[in-house]
């Protein structure tokens, strides 16, 4: 039983991650219909950007929690800018084309990204220093450190800030106009362009959040990261429903601990077989995923 | 025909200006150069790896050219891309026969390098493998085919005799992540261990590219093991003794030689001191092996990769090969190869047997002090564990 | 887009095939090997692509793990050559089936999701198949398997590169061939149709599910053939050649190229085997180059390099035997054919029918009217399956319906047409009435693939009725037409021939004069007369009184989501209820609204 305890701790630990990523992913599906491959390496570049301003700092006298505040703030700004710029250049121009043609594009995307970083940063990994210590607390046998608490609230509280984001405000409001009919949304004189802009900055800038994120806790960072991450957050979008924001972060959070008590119980290298033929069961009996998702269908 | 024609206007153009010229001073037309083709990755997620193995052959050819070459002539590195693909493999293999060269050097993912073996062995053009430690590659039976590295089924019953004989553990857990080499050294370890009477009470595999292996590691923790032997790779080494530190593992974590990068020093942090790596025994550590760590540093701006020196030696090797051939055809360079007898290398004297390995293929075991790599222990010729501190 | 002459466009198209097959057989005798591999890579890409797009393509299928066929295909000729000895040529049959039944396996969860779930399943099995494939021991775990033979032909060892190009052509013109075949006969009709408007499909007779099986199972057998090619060009595989970056490329070739385009697949083919190699001098930068590329040839051509084009060309024959009579309708006159029992129907709280009853007899003209929202189409939904009743029974032809997918429901002679036109847009008009009268097709697919004669003696009569109802509706100067090009009339008198083309024993319309102009409406009248003489019940939802009016033979009338009255046209003209519903006593009624009703009923 302590053992399933600490599967639990760690599934929510690196679900948190997942379900950060995954949010991106669901809002873009929510407006435009598109599985944005890219997103997953928005991630990535979020964490080298902060990287970079980590280490640049690292030899001022700045106070650390000021040097971190800065990269991050510098990180979220520039990975939300970059979603605005791929949003433009590769996906505004084929929303009237066919869904593949996007969806290869994004691809593209996905490719430039992670060969671009490679050419800047070289193909190997970059490590964040160590801020966060090991130190942490013990309940009833189950090791859970400081840092794993810190970085599950920060996930929960960007969360439930989007959600806010979504449900309180009259942008948020017009993104779920948006995503239930766009011709409609524009008739009632809603910049539908802008608001998908906002869409991918917000979906990128808590992509390069997960990202620092990351950096921070797992200190080793690589152009390719972003790939199996942006896979599982992908993958955790669709389990919670696609286009579903809470969906999308109970998805997370669930293919973290699948992914944990599957590694526990069953085996790592079964891992990935053990939570796609979860998916998979999920949707033969509930095929919009566990929350589901709005689909108008016309007769 | 019309570059036929070409080629003969530029042939005049040439007498002519060597008419003009003649009487002054006039240099050596500069030899051919020896071309030695280098595949390796060099896109996609084992980018890493191949740049690292590329750099190595181009600082070995570039000081074998400061000294005058082979047989007078130049080394030329022709590099290429086979993306750990296959099809991508043997178009690289065919590209750099296309280009005429007349041995290669490297590799990376045996899946790689199998195809590229077989379509060199077609051309019968010899091919030094570097960091392809599976043991099928030399057992092939073809005469083409040498090794710099070690096979995992040598360094699998060194890593069994430290584990049993040195730390005298009781219980051993091993884990690779499901790659050709960390399995196969995964494999010839278990074997061992059991021989020497160990209980092995965890062999599983990981999925590599994950960040989080905890899960893994609480499992394996709760099967008691006195130590855990991780034969796959330093980014998940890294990350695995980071966070086998964060849940408080007693059982002591050692790596096999895909470890020994300072990546894994770098990832883990303090959380490494302590534990130990099987390897050969790493350049720095080698007083001859020193100055190509400084010089490889000096001109890429970061130190060597893992497979750097056995992709250096294996230049070298072939180089004196080509030197004792006299000769730069296929049949002659794998003769004087099949000949090498204690080629003085930087990791190592070479010798290799009739399959193509190394005779002798020496290791050591490392541990990590002060954040640092350091010897730790080898294996006498009495096969007897002594210090190297 | 110019449209150029087909006749010369063909004779374009002749020279090229012609250029193209020159070049290819030259190709051997005077390239290099490093080309002659290169170009091996592009044959494999062509014959995965084509596959491929047979899922993409034409079925309009999301595929990111196709690349599972491939390793499946590649994996069963390996372990039958090495374990069981068998040569290169006895594993074909084997592999082939494994790959058809791993597409079953693939195919069948994924049935009821829509595209973008697809992705990630697909996806998930394509992972799931590479990770078995690494985590077992008799595939040889991630070392693979190695000592495969090379295939062996008369005595000849096909080993070489030239001579391996030489078989991957032979595999890549059957793979041509087939797939050829396949889109031109009515499985292909069927899965362009399922691509354009699958709740169409289903509800003019396609059986929806059962052909998307059918285009994984046929994607699975062209992957599985190409997979054992592979493993017979490289003698070795191993659980790296089957990543998902391998299913994506797949993916790059067919979308690139041309989505359902034959030569576009294969062009995507040349620039995804061939321009990473153009590359290679760009060392690092190599990747990136071909990522800009990618994004910048879908920028430019966002349709795809070849894009298909429609078969303009109109195969139907001239000959006039036969006509369209539906068989014994006309003996059975007057008995019932449809009853329905206190049919209701809840959308969450509201229930949009409720208790309504009512029989058609043979030969009848039908009429249902009533205000918006009366409930109307939910009441012709239940009928043909598209929705499921709450309550309430429905007999057709004495078998009860209710729970029966569409599909059947258009098999036991029931069809309808739409509201909104639901016609195929990107299909010609004659296309169309195929996809409807396809379900009767009776040759057999493996005859249509092979062309046997009986096939095409049957194809050609299932296309003479096809012109014989084009010209019933009065279309067949429009039959090679895009359908959604077509005026909107003519649309309307298309779904109705598509309808028609399952040979129903009763047809329901839905608003088929909506938009149309007094002439056409006239028109229009003289043809749902016309159904009737061919023996067919019909069932109309109107709201042009003239029509109703002039056609009905009688009329029923419902209001809020019940029936409130029913009777011969003259006598519903009449009714009290009838007039209120329509005028509306409520409160809420609206004087200029109530003034636009009752001039309908003038018109």
């Amino acid at each position: 039983m302590q053992a399933f305890f600490q599967f639990t701790v760690e599934g929510l630990t690196i679900g948190g991650f997942y379900a950060l990523v995954a949010l991106g992913y669901t809002m873009v599906y929510g407006i435009i219909r598109l599985i944005n491959f890219a997103h997953g390496d928005v991630f990535m570049v979020g964490a080298f950007i902060g990287w970079t301003v980590l280490v640049t700092l690292a030899g001022t006298h700045l106070p650390i929690v000021l040097a971190l505040f800065v990269a991050l703030a510098t990180s979220l700004f520039f990975s939300g800018a970059l979603g605005v710029v791929i949003d433009r250049v590769a996906y505004q121009p084929l929303l009237a084309a066919p869904r593949l043609s996007i969806l290869i594009t994004a691809l593209g995307v996905s490719l430039a990204l992670e060969n671009g970083v490679l050419l800047i940063y070289g193909p190997g990994f970059l490590t964040y220093p160590h801020l966060l210590g090991t130190a942490g607390f013990t309940i009833g046998g189950v090791q859970i450190s400081y840092a794993q608490t810190t970085m599950f609230v920060i996930s929960l509280a960007l969360m439930f800030a989007l959600y806010l984001f979504v449900h309180r405000t009259f942008i948020g409001t017009a993104m779920r106009a948006l995503a239930v009919d766009q011709d409609a949304a524009r008739l009632m004189g809603i910049d539908v362009e802008r608001i998908i802009q906002i869409t991918f900055f917000v979906g990128s800038f808590l992509a390069a959040a997960a990202g620092m994120m990351e950096g921070l806790y797992y200190t080793q960072i690589n152009f390719y990261m972003g790939f199996l991450l942006g896979l599982r957050a992908f993958t955790a979008a669709v389990l919670g429903g696609i286009g579903n924001i809470p969906g999308a972060m109970a998805g997370g959070l669930l293919i973290g601990l699948l992914e944990s008590y599957g590694a526990g119980y069953i085996s790592s290298r079964w891992t990935d077989v053990f939570v796609f033929l979860v998916l998979i069961g999920v949707l033969v009996v509930k095929p919009t995923g566990l929350f589901g998702e709005r689909v108008v269908e016309r007769m | 025909m019309r570059l036929n024609g070409m080629r003969g206007v530029c042939g005049l153009a040439a007498l002519a200006v060597a008419a003009v010229l003649a009487g002054g001073p006039f240099p050596a037309p500069a030899a051919e150069p020896i071309k030695v083709g280098v595949p390796g990755p060099l896109s996609g997620p084992y980018a890493n790896a191949g740049i690292d193995i590329v750099n190595a052959a181009k600082l070995a050819a570039d000081q074998i050219n400061a000294k005058g070459g082979v047989l007078g002539r130049p080394l030329e590195i022709v590099a290429e891309d086979d993306a750990c693909d296959p099809q991508t493999a043997v178009q690289a293999a065919q590209k750099m026969i296309d280009s005429g060269v007349v041995a290669v050097a490297g590799g990376y993912c045996s899946g790689a390098a199998l195809p590229e073996l077989s379509t060199l062995h077609r051309r019968n053009i010899p091919y030094i493998l570097d960091a392809s430690t599976n043991p099928r590659l030399t057992e092939l039976g073809y005469k083409d085919v040498f090794r710099t590295i070690g096979r995992d089924d040598e360094q699998g019953p060194f890593a069994a005799s430290f584990i049993a004989n040195a730390l005298h553990a009781k219980r051993a857990a091993v884990v690779n992540d499901n790659t050709t080499y960390a399995k196969g050294l995964a494999d010839a370890t278990v074997a061992a261990l059991k021989k020497l009477g160990v209980d092995v009470v965890y062999n599983n595999a990981i999925t590599p590219g994950q960040l989080d292996y905890s899960p893994v590691l609480t499992r394996i923790a709760s099967l008691n093991p006195d130590v855990i032997y991780f034969t796959g790779y330093f980014a998940e080494g890294g990350l695995m003794v980071k966070e086998a530190r964060e849940l408080h593992l007693k059982p002591v974590f050692m790596g096999g030689d895909g470890n020994n990068d300072p990546t894994l020093l770098k990832t883990a942090g303090s959380a490494a001191n302590g534990m130990f790596i099987t390897c050969a025994p790493l350049p720095q550590f080698l007083s001859g092996a020193k100055t190509f760590v400084d010089d490889y540093t000096k001109q890429f701006g970061h130190g060597p990769g893992p497979y750097s020196a056995y992709e250096y030696d294996a230049i070298g090797v072939l180089a004196s090969a080509i030197e004792r051939a006299k000769a730069t055809t296929p049949d002659a360079i794998n003769a004087a190869l099949a000949e090498t007898k204690d080629y003085p290398g930087i990791t190592g004297d070479i010798t290799f047997n009739a399959k193509g390995d190394r005779a002798v293929a020496v290791y050591i075991v490392v541990t990590v002090k002060n954040d640092e790599f350091a010897p730790y222990m080898q294996l006498n010729a009495a096969g007897q564990w002594v210090s190297m501190q | 887009m110019a449209r150029t002459d087909p006749a010369l466009r063909a004779a374009t198209a002749r020279m090229l095939i012609v250029a193209v097959a020159a070049g290819a057989v030259v190709l051997p005798l005077v390239a290099s090997d490093y080309v002659i591999d290169v170009a091996i890579s592009i044959v494999t890409f062509g014959i995965l692509g084509l596959g491929l797009n047979i899922v993409v393509g034409y079925a309009g299928l999301l595929d990111l793990g196709y690349a599972a066929f491939f390793a499946i295909g590649a994996y069963s000729t390996a372990l039958l050559e090495t374990l069981l000895h068998f040569s290169f040529w006895e594993t074909l049959p084997p592999s082939l089936a494994f790959a058809a039944v791993s597409g079953v396996i693939i195919g069948y969860p994924t049935l009821r999701l829509r595209s973008d779930y697809l992705a990630i399943v697909t996806l998930g099995f394509g992972e799931i198949v590479r990770i078995i494939a690494n985590n077992l021991d008799i595939t040889g775990g991630p070392n693979g398997i190695y000592g495969i033979n090379p295939p062996v032909l008369f005595g000849f060892e096909i080993s070489s590169p030239a001579t391996i190009y030489g078989l991957a052509w032979v595999f890549l013109l059957i793979v041509l061939l087939f797939t050829r075949r396949l889109s031109a006969s009515r499985l292909g009709r069927a899965w362009i149709s399922i691509r354009e408007d699958e709740t169409a499909a289903e509800a003019i007779g396609v059986p929806t599910l059962r052909v998307k099986l059918l285009a994984y199972v046929m994607g699975a057998l062209v992957g599985g053939f190409g997979g054992s090619l592979f493993a017979a060009r490289f003698g070795a595989i191993d659980p790296t050649g089957f990543t998902y970056l391998q299913s994506i490329t797949f993916l790059i070739v067919v979308v690139l190229g041309g989505m359902g385009s034959m030569p576009g697949v294969l062009l995507g083919a040349v620039i995804v085997g061939g321009l990473p190699e153009a590359l290679r001098f760009l060392a690092l930068w190599r990747e990136f180059g071909f990522a800009i590329g990618l994004i910048v040839l879908m920028l430019v051509r966002p349709q795809g390099l070849w894009p298909a084009r429609i078969a303009r060309r109109v195969p139907l024959p001239e000959d006039d035997a036969g006509d369209l009579r539906f068989a014994g309708a006309e003996a059975k006159r007057g008995e019932t054919l449809l009853e329905v029992k206190d049919l209701g129907r809840d959308f969450g709280g509201v229930r949009a029918v409720r208790g309504v009853s009512f029989t058609v007899h043979r030969g009848e003209i039908l009429s249902i009217i009533g205000p918006n929202g009366a409930g109307k189409t939910t009441v012709f939904n239940c009928l043909t399956g598209v929705i499921r009743p709450s309550r309430g029974e429905i007999l057709f032809r004495g078998q009860r319906l209710g729970h029966w997918a569409p599909h059947r429901v258009v098999a036991l002679g029931l069809s309808r047409t739409f509201q909104g036109i639901r016609l195929f847009p990107n299909m010609t008009a004659h296309q169309n009435v195929l996809v409807g009268m396809d379900p009767h097709h009776r040759v057999s697919l493996v005859g249509e693939i092979l062309g046997l004669p009986s096939a095409r003696r049957d194809t050609r009569e299932h296309l003479g009725t096809c012109r014989r109802l084009l010209q019933f509706v009065g279309l067949e100067e429009a039959a090679g037409r895009r359908a959604g090009d077509l005026p909107y009339g003519d649309q309307r008198r298309l779904e109705i021939a598509r309808a028609l083309g399952a040979k129903p024993e009763l047809l329901l319309l839905d608003e088929p004069a909506a938009g149309m102009n007094p002439t056409e409406k006239t028109a229009l009248m003289g043809l749902i007369r016309g159904i009737r003489d061919l023996g067919v019940t019909v069932v109309l939802i109107e709201h042009d009184m003239m029509l109703v009016m002039g056609v009905s033979d009688r009329v029923l009338v419902m209001d809020h989501g019940t029936l409130i009255a029913a009777g011969e046209p003259a006598a519903i003209q009449r009714n009290e209820r009838v007039i209120d519903a329509y005028l509306g006593n409520d409160t809420e009624a609206d004087e200029t609204a109530g003034a636009e009703e009752a001039a309908l009923w003038d018109s």
